[in-house]
């Protein structure tokens, strides 16, 4: 291992540390820095001075800002590490949750929620439909690709493919059959976006996006050797469908959970662990961390870019990473295909 | 085929690919430290033997058997760790470097959770070193030439530490001084007491190197014993459609081969 990769998870770290205090401390209201760092470490049981914040500014920092910026890091750190896992069970290095049906089945469950009045009626209706619809989906996929004799990659994604054209077909149909004054709710979901979320969406997210999180590190060696394919995992006296099946079932969890508390926020997981794993190689115990911290990293920046690129309104979350991350897509496909 | 040192057998094998039998009535045995080698034309079945001996294909009928016990009753991590498969279609990430893939080999040793130990590393180190890339260990797959990936992957089956060697084509992208180096390191192993099953193009090459051949056609075995007497059969002669021919030299210890197109 060289220096690059023994330094990237230390300037990971320090890079979203600090983008986390700039995102706390910057917004429609900006705080200042030396305020929210002292509250923090008033808060942390450690000596410090919140006095420049102000009772108000704090207020701001713990009640909207700091659940806000956390949750925006748990998303983009869950995202990229599936992204990661998924790259490597499909050895295609430019695979995605939404290959499984997690974003088109969310969107159907999130849609089915505010089209039967349940989201505005009861608390959490919707990332919690959001949540159902991701893990229908998913499972729709497993079984359709199991029954057909097909549960071979090529079969999954196939089948991922045709169940997300279905989902999103009754999501339209749904849509239209929705009252007017309802859809806006639904489509700034589907854009993505981290508007209003406070402490229980972290909770809440947290855990499902951390035990799945830490349970996919704990199964890195498994996943390396099924990096390496079929018949040579196997050979090494791996269970390959099994195996595959249960990192696809945790890595949907985790993908369906941050879904549930985002919205769509496209790209992060491809993008994160792509670009990451020149530097540290394609091995879990590096690469899931380092995606980790370089997707909660992303995801924590567009947030504020959301935030604050606009004064008049804030910018979907979602379409942010798609303009980052489309044009990369098609950077790295290119150079994919180049290679032959 | 009885006795106690036979590794690995096969007894009555058929196997199936989708509805087609690619594989009928394959009956062998393979003792330790020996070298077989699988020669045939193309599509004969060979690379479908070689993964049904390692466990990979279910048998429509008949079995393999693995020291005696057959083969669909061992534990998974044990089989790994007295039988690797090597091929050339490997297919590991391009950024992994060449050490990593080779530690990938300890897997059966360390199952998923137990670090490495300095036994593993020792294996790995090994491993590199008796195919001849040691110097590549920390470059990465995507960098290397076919050949190299294949001493790779020839490496990272020597790293299981395995009383028998799979190998389909393991000479297929080596250049001669890389293929006598294969060869080498295969005796090498064998002087250990590892079998080995290679299935080899070249049937000049494989006459060299084998205790014993196999010739399969058309999913069968077609011929089988010494080289010299699988080449010089009609059988060989008919699966491949020429005219072979094993010329003594007087200054070499082997036959030496020449192959006609049939008139």
């Amino acid at each position: 291992m060289n220096r690059r990769a023994r330094s990237a998870l230390p300037v990971l770290a320090g890079g979203l540390l600090v983008a986390l205090l700039v995102a706390t401390a910057a917004g429609s209201v900006s705080l200042p820095f030396r305020g929210v760092v002292g509250a923090l470490l008033m808060k942390a049981g450690l000596p410090g001075d919140a006095a420049a914040l102000g009772p108000a500014g704090e207020t701001i920092l713990f009640t909207v800002r700091l659940p806000r910026v956390l949750l925006a890091a748990l998303v983009g750190g869950g995202l990229a590490v599936v992204g990661a896992v998924l790259q490597a069970v499909f050895r295609n290095p430019l695979a995605d949750a939404g290959l499984l049906g997690v974003g088109a089945g969310a969107a159907l469950g999130a849609v089915l929620a505010v089209h039967l009045g349940l989201a505005s009626a009861v608390f959490f209706a919707l990332p919690f439909a959001a949540f159902a619809g991701a893990m229908t989906a998913v499972l729709a996929v497993y079984f359709i690709a199991g029954a057909a004799g097909r549960a071979s990659l090529h079969g999954l994604l196939l089948t991922g493919l045709a169940v997300s054209a279905l989902a999103g077909a009754l999501t339209s149909v749904l849509l239209v059959a929705t009252e007017e004054f309802r859809v806006k709710t639904v489509l700034f979901w589907l854009a993505g976006g981290l508007e209003g979320r406070g402490w229980t969406h972290v909770q809440a997210g947290a855990v499902f996006v951390l035990a799945g999180v830490a349970l996919l590190g704990l199964l890195g060696r498994t996943i390396d050797v099924l990096s390496l394919g079929e018949d040579e995992a196997a050979s090494l006296g791996l269970p390959v469908r099994a195996t595959r099946l249960g990192l696809l079932g945790l890595a949907s969890l985790v993908a369906g959970a941050c879904t549930a508390a985002a919205g769509a926020v496209p790209f992060v997981g491809l993008m994160a662990p792509h670009a990451l794993r020149p530097l540290v190689g394609p091995l879990s115990r590096r690469l899931l961390p380092a995606s980790f911290l370089g997707g909660a990293l992303l995801v924590v920046l567009a947030d504020l870019g959301a935030r604050t690129l606009s004064t008049r309104f804030e910018l979907p979350l979602g379409a942010l990473t798609a303009f980052v991350g489309a044009p990369y897509f098609l950077i790295a496909l290119r150079a994919n295909e180049g290679r032959g | 085929m009885s006795g106690h040192d036979v590794l690995l057998s096969a007894h009555g094998l058929a196997v199936d690919r989708g509805r087609r039998r690619v594989l009928e009535d394959v009956t062998l045995g393979l003792r330790a430290g020996e070298a077989l080698a699988v020669v045939g034309p193309n599509a004969a079945g060979k690379s479908t033997l070689v993964q049904a001996l390692a466990g990979l294909l279910e048998p429509a009928s008949g079995e393999v058997r693995l020291h005696g016990r057959a083969l669909a009753t061992w534990p998974r991590d044990a089989r790994a760790r007295t039988l690797a498969l090597a091929t050339s279609r490997e297919e590991g990430p391009d950024s992994l470097s060449v050490a990593d893939r080779v530690a990938l080999g300890r897997y059966p040793h360390r199952g998923p959770f137990q670090p490495l130990g300095a036994n593993d590393e020792a294996a790995v180190a090994r491993a590199l070193e008796r195919t001849g890339i040691a110097h590549l260990a920390g470059r990465r797959l995507g960098t290397l030439s076919a050949g190299e990936r294949q001493l790779a992957t020839l490496a990272r089956g020597l790293a299981q530490e395995p009383l028998l060697l799979l190998l389909d084509e393991p000479a297929a992208h080596l250049d001669i001084g890389h293929q006598l180096q294969l060869f080498r390191t295969l005796d090498d192993v064998r002087r250990r007491g590892v079998a080995v099953l290679a299935v080899i193009h070249d049937l000049a090459r494989a006459a060299q190197w084998a205790d014993r051949m196999l010739l399969v056609a058309a999913g069968r075995i077609a011929a089988e014993g010494t080289p010299a007497a699988v080449l010089g059969s009609e059988a060989a002669s008919r699966a491949f459609g020429v005219r072979i021919r094993g010329h003594a030299v007087p200054a070499l210890p082997h036959l030496h081969y020449t192959f006609e197109e049939a008139p």
